[in-house]
């Protein structure tokens, strides 16, 4: 009786850590599901919306401008940040609002991003803490699951005009 | 005929059944626990690869350690390049947030190391490309502690002052 019960639970234990280990390496080199929550990406992506992230490109380098990613944060490396990539190594930010009379700008520094929220007034982004490293970039977002009435792939920036680098 | 074609329909079964299990499994303890790695270069010398290009050193990358990305003074750790992500550089941790580094070769005579950010400099100081050279790095592109598998004890570190 107690050799059954402890077959069966040393099954269910192999089991476990095989699945586990499959979740594991599906997760880390081809994407997962992800729920995002706050209002930075509004109104491309909503509290608690469900997004499918891939994570290929980031192994192959291929994040380009425009694109959204989930990097590790900056400020607290348990959580993720979800923002959209405005300029890549070398580009010219401009930092401060457009209304500013004397525009300053800065570079980004090579194997580093610069990210923004679409939701530029309610946003901690690379405007607060800076460019960001690639290494902490984790993956891409590309295409909406939930909810229903928002299925499909994800639209450009609404700030268009935050791309010019020259 | 019947009797070899079984023999070669249950070898590939139990083939694909442990290849789904050991690859996972392999793959997850290499990305999470541990893996081992050559260390190349000279930016760590003497601790690291004393002896040039004869005789690479092979290391034990522990993650586990750092899974929380906490780093005590005097580790050896593995960041991701922050010039090139491609690349991973193995340097010493000098200083954590908050500490004032008396720095060798950088634009400004003393850093404070800002919150969120490591002090990372190889022991070869002039042969290293490092925090002299690109400042504090973000605590979270640190991916590995290293582990020696041989050679002589890291010797101590360089005086700097610690603030509580």
């Amino acid at each position: 009786m107690l050799r059954g019960v402890l077959g069966k639970t040393f099954r269910l234990v192999g089991y476990t850590v095989q699945y586990g280990c499959i979740a594991h390496c599906a997760f880390e080199y081809v994407g997962g599901v992800v729920m995002c929550s706050g209002p930075s990406m509004e109104p491309t992506i909503q509290n608690s919306d469900i997004v499918f992230a891939e994570n290929l490109t980031r192994h192959f380098y291929g994040i380009q401008r425009g694109d959204i990613v989930i990097a590790k944060s900056p400020s607290d490396p348990k959580s993720n940040i979800c923002k959209r990539v405005i300029g890549l190594e070398g580009d010219k930010i401009l930092s401060n609002s457009p209304s500013d009379f004397f525009k300053s700008h800065s570079y980004v520094p090579t194997g580093h991003v610069w990210l923004e929220g679409d939701n530029l007034q309610n946003s901690t982004d690379s405007r607060y803490y800076g460019p960001v490293p690639y290494g902490l970039i984790r993956g891409r977002i590309f295409f909406k699951i939930w909810p229903l009435s928002d299925f499909g792939f994800l639209r450009d920036s609404p700030n268009g005009h935050r791309f010019s680098d020259d | 005929m019947a009797h070899s074609q079984g023999w070669v329909k249950r070898y590939l079964k139990a083939f694909c059944k442990g290849f789904f299990v050991a690859v996972p499994v392999a793959v997850t303890f290499l990305d999470r626990v541990a893996c081992v790695a050559r260390v190349e270069g000279a930016s760590m010398q003497p601790s690291l690869n004393p002896g040039g290009s004869q005789s690479s050193d092979v290391v034990l990358l522990n993650h586990w350690k750092v899974r929380n990305f906490e780093v005590q003074r005097g580790d050896i750790v593995s960041l991701v390049s922050p010039k090139n992500p491609e690349q991973k550089i193995i340097k010493r941790v000098i200083a954590l947030e908050g500490d004032i580094v008396k720095t060798i070769g950088h634009k400004n005579r003393y850093v404070k190391v800002p919150r969120g950010h490591i002090w990372v400099e190889g022991d070869h100081h002039g042969h290293s490309f490092d925090s002299n050279s690109f400042g504090p790095a973000r605590s979270t592109t640190v991916t590995h502690v290293l582990q020696k598998s041989n050679h002589t004890e890291v010797g101590c570190l360089q005086a700097l002052t610690q603030v509580p």
